[in-house]
């Protein structure tokens, strides 16, 4: 192959960049999207302080938000969107398999009211744990926990059980994960509103701020683990593929990191390097487009190849993950010992 | 509308179609017939394709031809079987022997691209023994050709179709990982896969030339079902829209709809050209070297049909070995009932494979070996198996046909012994061209009877165990044809050496399965092209020495 020729190197990279060009356009959106609402405020405030003075005008409370909750709401934000991935990929894969078993309804039904109590959550500036959105959470970590039950199930019936023929086309282990992550994140975000203002807050006996970190991290790492598989599956055939298995788990080892050692600010590289993973879930959900585009048919035919091409809402995912990792930066920014 | 192709020529005034694009075109470099270019390349499939673009990367002038249609996949594969037979060489032939051939359908292609067009993408290597099959196992021919070798080129050709295959294969010597993965089984393969679990033997998902991810302009496949009547996305890697449009990229020049007739030779014994029909009359290509890659029964036909009084016996012929040891795979195969909906059609015909019985040399009364994979069968091909080898007709047809989404099968690729009396020769009849016809004579031995005996029994087996009702087992059928020119080391035992290159004539090549001294039990194509990369790296090392 060595003698493949120009004309079919200059094709391919040209279609490389329409790849990149697409990605870079959902980066761009992703940018736009995270510049709006989703850029955690640091410790310092060092961004645009005429911006942050508007919000203050609008509302006077949150100067003395506790950070806490600011960080309980960052963690809703990142509940919530991870949620949103779960709840779009879920329903594509289930109507995918048909519905075949009731159960496959469940994720779908879970994660909308992740998404309803996560935005309610977001608004929600109460240093106080609301029921509901306690009870949401808790039932979309179980229904994960329960969800990769069934896949591992699934996967072990089939012949050849733990192959990889099965690993790539059985149900997917680690989607189920990403549902549990994200009712964690908010369980953990109410948690968090349940601790005191003037004390190191902490969860299950956990400092908070570093706990988080380590579960964000973990999170990360699965996912990439996940992404890894299924481009696997692709033969990384497109280099951007190598995206997701580099730069989420570098992020997670930063958050590993961050969780095991002496408290330390800032942490730029950490900071900087979460948000090109958010902005990178953004960018897959562009290239995962793309991808679509190159099956027969392409968009044209896009009812059997959305269903078929690369799963777009999944790489979102490694956003809210990002975004949960750096609610944990804030909070240690607050409370260095957090 | 859907026949264009067959009525003109498209390879020609400077352009050629591009198989990858509706209505697209590409630009072709054009010889004239004074021209005397480096090769001229009789057929343009897995052994012809392959060899013109690699002698034409590797800077030769080369023209390849083609008696087929040069076609668009994407506007012109209908998902019809019956029209799709317009890529089968069902030109006149006499079949005769104990077990006349089938000819015209799995063992025949007319097309540019050959029968990789509608090849069912089975990409598996031989098996290393089999190489050396009389010194190691005690039966057939060795070949000149080293294992170690194979192995390269044989990496050389997955990576150039990205072969889809299993991260881990089950049987060999390790082999690099196949480009691109699996594809996903469907419930046809599972039935294999279970059964043979059942039995207690290892199976794989097999290796695919035909893409689970995108690759270029292919997109992955679609999973169709009509691999055998021609793939129309473009996700088969056929010789038609990888080989070929790499070797005009690199300027060689392919005719389609030509049909090549005679092989000239000069008084000093070398072939000078080749006669071709094309556009209604008789034309002469001048070459420095002739390459015959017309598959096991065109290239013996017209290597003798190029008989002068130089060479009475037929080109290539001093050995009386051309058109001999003609090998047609068994293709034998069980079928049976399942409870659960099965739908077959679903997929590429045999996406689940075990080589067991080609690696395991106890436990058999027979020589060579056997592989057997999950089915597909369309349901024209499926009613005419019913009718045709069951004897169903009537009610009792129509009520299988409505098991159609249920039924469940394995088939044999199986080894057969080359045997001298199963041969190519020319009748006395003529075709449309004039020239003569080809007459095949087939028989079995007691060796391939025994191979299908205990595979069918094994089959069966294995299919009852997992639940299968009305097994039936179709015992006459025959696919890959191989041998007719066979390679070896010696000049008396052997029509070309194992460059390929003709013992007789030093500018006469052969380059497709008729060169195979054995077959193994393997499907040939990976095989064919393999060894059309090796001779190329040949060919591009003698002329660098000066050798040619």
């Amino acid at each position: 192959m060595a003698a493949n020729n120009a004309g079919d190197l200059s094709t391919a990279a040209t279609r490389q960049l329409v790849g990149g060009a697409v990605g870079a356009i959902a980066l761009g959106l992703g940018v736009a999207l995270l510049r709006r609402g989703f850029t955690p405020q640091t410790g310092r405030e060092t961004l645009a302080g005429a911006r942050t003075h508007a919000r203050q005008k609008r509302s006077p409370l949150r100067v003395d938000e506790p950070p806490q909750v600011k960080a309980a709401r960052r963690l809703n934000r990142a509940a919530g969107l991870l949620g949103t991935s779960t709840l779009l990929d879920s329903a594509v894969e289930h109507y995918r398999g048909s519905f075949q078993n009731k159960a496959m309804y469940t994720p779908l039904i879970v994660s909308a009211l992740m998404l309803a109590v996560s935005a309610h959550g977001t608004r929600d500036k109460r240093p106080i744990a609301h029921g509901v959105r306690d009870a949401t959470y808790l039932a979309a970590a179980l229904t994960g926990i329960a969800g990769t039950g069934f896949h591992i199930y699934n996967i072990a019936k089939r012949p050849g059980g733990f192959s990889w023929q099965n690993l790539f086309y059985g149900s997917p282990l680690g989607a189920p994960g990403a549902v549990a992550l994200s009712g964690l994140l908010g369980y953990y975000s109410e948690r968090l509103r349940d601790n005191e203002s003037d004390k190191i807050p902490k969860v299950f006996g956990l400092p908070a701020g570093r706990a988080l970190a380590a579960l964000s991290g973990v999170g990360l790492l699965a996912t990439a683990g996940e992404a890894g598989l299924l481009h696997f599956r692709g033969a990384y055939h497109n280099p951007f593929m190598f995206a997701p298995v580099t730069v989420p788990p570098l992020a997670g080892a930063l958050l590993g990191e961050t969780a095991l050692s002496r408290p330390r600010r800032p942490r730029r590289l950490t900071r900087w390097w979460l948000r090109l993973t958010a902005l990178l879930g953004f960018a897959g959900a562009g290239f995962h487009a793309y991808g679509v585009q190159r099956n027969m048919g392409g968009w044209r035919n896009w009812s059997q190849n959305v269903l078929n091409g690369p799963p777009i809402p999944a790489p979102p995912s490694f956003t809210g993950l990002a975004l949960a990792g750096l609610a944990a930066l804030g909070l240690l920014e607050e409370h260095p010992d957090a | 509308m859907l026949d264009e192709a067959l009525h003109s020529p498209r390879g020609k005034d400077g352009r050629a179609p591009d198989p990858l694009r509706v209505g697209g075109w590409m630009p072709m470099r054009q010889y004239g017939e004074n021209d005397e270019v480096d090769f001229a390349i009789v057929g343009t499939g897995a052994g012809g394709g392959t060899l013109a673009c690699k002698l034409a990367e590797a800077g030769f002038s080369v023209v390849g031809f083609d008696a087929g249609a040069w076609w668009r996949p994407l506007e012109e594969f209908a998902s019809d079987e019956t029209h799709q037979e317009k890529l089968f060489w069902t030109d006149e032939r006499i079949c005769d022997g104990d077990n006349p051939l089938k000819l015209g359908s799995n063992n025949s292609g007319k097309a540019i691209g050959g029968s990789t067009v509608h090849f069912a993408m089975v990409s598996l290597r031989f098996r290393p023994e089999w190489l050396k099959s009389r010194s190691l196992l005690g039966y057939g021919a060795d070949w000149p050709l080293d294992w170690r070798e194979m192995w390269r080129y044989y990496t050389e050709v997955e990576q150039a179709l990205k072969i889809a295959g299993p991260v881990n294969y089950p049987w060999g010597p390790p082999r690099p990982r196949y480009p691109y993965r699996a594809h996903e089984l469907n419930a046809a393969a599972l039935v294999l896969a279970k059964g043979c679990e059942a039995m207690g033997i290892p199976w794989s998902e097999t290796p695919l030339a035909t893409v689970s991810a995108p690759r270029g302009r292919s997109p992955p496949c679609v999973y169709r079902g009509f691999c055998v009547s021609g793939c129309s996305t473009n996700a088969k890697q056929s010789a038609l829209i990888t080989w070929i449009p790499r070797a005009v990229k690199a300027g060689a020049e392919i005719r389609d709809l030509a049909m090549a007739g005679r092989i000239e030779t000069n008084d000093a014994g070398y072939v000078t050209g080749v006669h071709y029909y094309r556009e209604g009359q008789w034309r002469f290509q001048r070459a420095r070297n002739v390459v015959v890659a017309g598959y096991a029964i065109e290239t013996p036909r017209l290597l003798l049909s190029s008989a002068n009084s130089q060479f009475p016996d037929g080109l290539a012929n001093s050995s009386g070995l051309v058109g001999k040891n003609l090998m047609a795979q068994t293709n034998q195969a069980a079928w049976g009932v399942m409870e659960d909906e099965i739908r077959w059609y679903k997929g590429p015909p045999s996406l689940a494979v075990t080589e067991h019985w080609n690696y395991t040399d106890t436990g058999k009364d027979f020589f060579g070996g056997y592989a057997y994979m999950s089915q597909g069968p369309l349901p024209r091909a499926w009613v005419s198996s019913l009718a045709g080898n069951r004897g169903l007709w009537g009610d009792a047809l129509l009520r299988a046909m409505e098991k159609y989404n249920h039924q469940a099968g394995l088939k044999i690729v199986g080894e057969v012994l080359p045997q001298e009396r199963n041969r190519v020769a020319l009748a006395d009849e003529k075709d449309r061209y004039g020239l003569p016809i080809a007459r095949v004579t087939y028989s079995l031995c007691d060796n391939d009877k025994a191979l299908v005996k205990h595979a069918l029994n094994f089959m069966s087996q294995s299919l009852s165990v997992v639940g299968a009702r009305d097994i039936w087992t179709e015992s006459d059928d025959t696919c890959h044809l191989n041998g007719t020119a066979r390679m070896g080391d010696d000049p008396r035992t052997s029509v070309v050496n194992a460059d390929c290159r003709s013992w007789d004539i030093p500018n006469l090549w052969v380059c497709d399965g008729s060169v195979f001294p054995t077959v193994g039990g393997v499907n040939p194509s990976l095989t064919i092209q393999a060894i059309a990369c090796r001779t190329a790296d040949r060919i591009r090392a003698m002329a660098a020495q000066g050798s040619l």
